[in-house]
């Protein structure tokens, strides 16, 4: 069978090598390879999309001996649940890459890295060799940190540094973590199936490395009080930049804590549960109050995403409580969904901030007004996704949080509080909605042009990604619940 | 074949490289400082060839004195090379300066000097070992012969003599309670074990010093600065891993509950934690590279303490031990090549794009990024640590990859900022220098992706 995992998941590679090996070429060219490139790669996971995964376990499964001595090997495959945000992945790179075809500052190193970035992406959602995920995930953050300090805002060094020692020391802990695991394993292998078909550590040691894992993947997510990182990465990076880190990166943190923390030590995730239950309901929480409290548009946007992981961590922690293994899919399935969700709306939005700040180069909500009647299409779509982020019936993110809001009743009922934070959410985004878009539409804003075809095209499939999600929402639950609803744990 | 023949022949790197010091010599002597140098790198590729077949092996010679082990194999098959590439960098450095050629002969001494160290089977090649690599190394950082230099080789010198003598005379209560001066009869230490843990002190005083392991490291970050930069670089590597593989082969033999883990896992701490945090104030691209030296030696030590206990030590040093040459050699040639001030690397991405990403490779894999050299070799060294139950020093050893970071970005942002004009032009570097880093780059990415052909021949 064609090995279509590896050949996405290598594809942006390739994509870069040939941007290096053109270095007189014009930007032009250059933007027209990344779209190319990242444009095969949406038609890979279509294609493995297309494939489908099996009722549990992992499919499309591709391997190759790469450290035999120390039980290291190239594996790839996926399952519902990545096979999902490689979809959700390979579409907002494409995206983003449209969308930044206008950057001509550096734009072979622009290419070249969020190429790179994208296969670092792919490959941390496909990969089933410990030692290869955290290649991956490593790799990523370094592609980030020179995105961030290279096209950021006028802050960007300091953010950029902050972003790369913060995740760094967060990610360290799961190389441990790895490690014990591996140490565990009878014989020693790295492969993630016999980790979680045979969970190699117990008692004290599988709550060790729960430990190291929940704070590798609480910074990631970012959970309430590891986000601090959050913010400043984000306000200071490039809209291009937040996109990805929004809408992609951060799934790194929830899917690692489903595949490893979840799954890997399993009865240290349940006696754990409560805990990691509470952090998630504060981190809903907390996201959205902090949010309530920004001026920069980006900021809010920003805080909204802790809010939002913030459900998903509830949805994770309660399938881990749950007894029957219906609650448990229901969670799961909420959860899952809940990411590609985020990934869709956070997506369109942080690219409308960029549109905005490209034209009026400032993200203060207090001075602007009306735009709606200067520039209707991009105000519309921002109310369209901003009524998306609230969770409004209809729209990408209510069935997710449905599902877990549904699940949490089931089991601990308790934790329903954390449905306060979508009243805030609502709350902050009518007001963002009417400080920005509503009134009358004051004297500096009059020339703003309204969204220009590439800007439209970067748009269009999001908005209609997250109306399609929202109506009907089985097309893609169909393909996570074949692996949630087969999860032992 | 008599037993002396035998043990001679399997000593043909060792005389190689000795045979080739005293060749370049000659050619120095007769004023061919080309020759000389073509002479050393000949001499050190053979005497690395001559070590190929040894691998595998694990043997002794002359009275179990001198080892043929994997730890002195694989330090011939990673210093050889080193030093050679040493000697381009003295090239590109001091080429057409007087006595050139002393200096590679001087190199070639030095490294003779860090693998009888490596292979040491009794505790007097230890004292041999550290007096042969140091002589050597005090005439090369005094070299230029300004004042700076002088003050540098001088606080070096002083320094090994001290440790030197503490180590002599540490060692003889090695001898007065095992009765003998090799380093395989220190099981019988475990009936007393005072004497075991004094001459362990004196033994680390000693080896400490070479390694630059936290408190005898005091002379490094001054000897570098006065030193030539590729003296400084060859510093930085060869003698060290050399005293770190001795300390290696010491502390495999000592009892088990003589408590010697212990007190190398609080050096390995002090190491590491100072190291970096003294690299963290830096302005200097020499000294900081310096102190991350100095921490980097505390890396090896997780290796060193789980010798014994875990399977994986020994792979992970040998590794980490390849990587470290590499990315180490790389960064101190792009240095050299770029200038000893952080002003100098500012806008050196933008200016050498290449230079640019294999000083970035570099700087990342000596943090420990993935997929680089530098990982590969501390994520087995944290596999033993924890495989030894020194879960505490992996953790440590974990934080400080995190500070580690913090000290690299302080060379990596000025790189990608935009250049002040005003400041010293950037200057055309030599072919010597770019062959030095192009081979360690792909040194460092190949140790990194295909680790295996590595651990293949050692696990």
């Amino acid at each position: 069978m064609f090995p279509i995992v590896s050949t996405t998941l290598f594809l942006p590679l390739l994509g870069a090598l040939a941007v290096m090996a053109l270095r007189r070429a014009p930007a032009r060219v250059v933007h027209g390879i990344g779209i190319l490139t990242s444009a095969l790669v949406l038609v890979g996971a279509v294609w493995m999309w297309s494939r489908g995964v099996h009722l549990g376990g992992f499919s499309q499964v591709e391997q190759i001996n790469w450290m035999p001595t120390i039980g290291a090997s190239y594996r790839v495959g996926v399952d519902g649940i990545s096979l999902s945000l490689v979809l959700l992945s390979a579409l907002l790179f494409l995206l983003t890459f449209i969308f930044s075809a206008k950057v001509r500052e550096r734009s072979h190193a622009y290419v070249v890295l969020m190429l790179l970035l994208e296969t670092a992406a792919i490959g941390t959602f496909v990969a089933l060799d410990a030692l290869l995920f955290y290649v991956f995930f490593e790799v990523s953050l370094v592609a980030m940190y020179f995105m961030i300090a290279g096209w950021g805002h006028e802050d960007r060094q300091r953010a950029a540094l902050m972003f790369f020692l913060y995740t760094l020391l967060g990610s360290l802990p799961l190389l441990l973590a790895i490690l014990g695991l591996y140490l565990g394993s009878a014989p020693h292998t790295f492969d993630m199936r016999v980790w979680i078909a045979h969970p190699p550590l117990s008692g004290t040691a599988a709550m060790l490395a729960l430990v190291a894992m929940l704070f590798t993947f609480a910074v990631k997510t970012p959970v309430f009080p590891f986000h601090t990182w959050l913010p400043a990465a984000h306000v200071q990076a490039p809209a291009a930049g937040s996109v990805i880190l929004a809408g992609v990166m951060l799934k790194f943190g929830v899917y690692g804590l489903i595949r490893f923390a979840l799954q890997m030590t399993p009865d240290a995730f349940r006696q754990a549960g409560v805990v990691i239950l509470i952090f998630g309901v504060f981190s809903a929480l907390y996201g959205a109050f902090a949010a309530l409290a920004q001026h920069d548009l980006k900021r809010l946007i920003a805080y909204t995403s802790v809010n939002h992981m913030g459900y998903v961590v509830i949805g994770v922690a309660i399938a881990a409580l749950a007894s029957t293994p219906g609650v448990r899919a229901l969670a799961l399935d909420g959860a899952v969904l809940q990411m590609v969700s985020h990934g869709l709306v956070t997506g369109a939005l942080f690219f409308l901030v960029g549109m905005l700040e490209d034209r009026a180069h400032t993200r203060d909500m207090a001075r602007f007004g009306g735009l709606l009647k200067i520039v209707p299409l991009l105000g519309w779509s921002f109310v369209l996704a901003a009524f998306a982020s609230l969770g409004l019936p209809g729209l990408a993110h209510f069935p997710a949080e449905f599902q877990i809001f549904l699940a949490t009743l089931r089991v601990e009922p308790v934790a329903i509080v954390a449905i306060l934070g979508i009243v805030v959410t609502a709350g902050l985004y009518l007001r963002a909605i009417g400080q920005v878009f509503l009134g009358e539409p004051g004297e500096t804003w009059t020339g703003m042009a309204d969204l220009s075809l590439r800007e439209r095209l970067t748009l269009l499939p999001l908005l209609v990604l997250i109306i399609a999600l929202g109506v009907a929402p089985f097309w893609m639950l169909d393909v996570i619940h074949q692996t949630t609803s087969t999860l032992h744990f | 074949m008599t037993q002396m023949a035998h043990d001679l022949a399997l000593l043909e790197p060792e005389i190689a490289v000795l045979l080739t010091g005293a060749g370049t010599l000659v050619c120095e002597m007769l004023r061919r400082p080309r020759a000389a140098m073509v002479s050393a790198l000949v001499g050190l590729m053979l005497a690395t060839a001559l070590s190929l077949p040894l691998l595998g092996m694990d043997t002794t010679v002359f009275s179990a004195t001198f080892r043929i082990d994997t730890l002195s194999v694989w330090a011939k098959l990673i210093l050889l090379p080193a030093t050679a590439l040493c000697v381009l960098l003295v090239r590109a450095e001091l080429g057409g300066s007087d006595r050139e050629g002393t200096v590679y002969s001087l190199l070639c001494f030095t490294t003779f000097g860090a693998l009888v160290l490596a292979g040491s089977g009794d505790t007097l090649f230890l004292v041999l070992g550290v007096l042969l690599s140091g002589l050597g190394a005090f005439a090369l950082v005094a070299y230029p012969r300004n004042d700076a230099a002088t003050e540098a080789a001088m606080k070096f010198f002083v320094f090994a003599s001290v440790t030197g003598a503490i180590m002599i005379f540490g060692l003889t209560y090695w001898y007065g309670a095992t009765g003998s001066t090799l380093i395989g009869d220190l099981g019988r230490l475990d009936k007393t074990p005072y004497a075991a843990a004094l001459g362990l002190v004196a033994v680390l005083v000693g080896l400490g010093y070479k390694a630059s392991l936290v408190p005898f490291h005091f002379w490094a970050p001054d000897a570098y600065e006065g030193a030539p930069v590729a003296v400084a670089a060859y510093l930085s590597v060869v003698p060290k891993i050399g005293a770190l593989f001795a300390l290696a082969q010491v502390v495999g033999d000592l009892p088990d509950h003589s408590g010697w883990q212990g007190m190398l896992a609080g050096v390995a701490v002090l190491t590491m934690t100072l190291g970096y945090l003294a690299a963290l104030v830096q302005d200097n691209v020499i000294r900081l590279l310096a102190y991350s030296s100095i921490a980097q030696a505390g890396y090896f030590l997780l290796g060193i303490i789980a010798l014994g206990a875990s399977p994986l030590a020994l792979p992970s040093l040998i590794v980490f031990a390849a990587a470290y040459a590499a990315m180490n050699l790389g960064a101190f040639a792009i240095t050299q090549g770029t200038g000893r001030t952080l002003k100098a690397f500012s806008g050196l991405g933008r200016g050498q794009v290449f230079a640019g990403v294999a000083m970035a490779v570099f700087l990342l894999s000596l943090t420990g990024i993935p997929p680089l050299a530098g990982f590969t070799g501390k994520f087995l060294l944290f596999g033993a640590a924890i495989d030894a139950h020194f879960t505490w020093l992996a953790v440590i050893a974990i934080i400080n990859s995190v500070l580690s970071l913090a000290v690299y970005l302080r060379i990596m942002v000025p790189m990608y900022q935009t250049r002040d004009e005003a400041a010293v032009p950037m200057a055309m570097p030599s072919a010597w220098i770019t062959t030095v880093w192009i081979l360690a780059f792909i040194t460092t990415l190949g140790i990194g992706l295909a680790a295996q052909s590595l651990l293949v021949r050692l696990i």
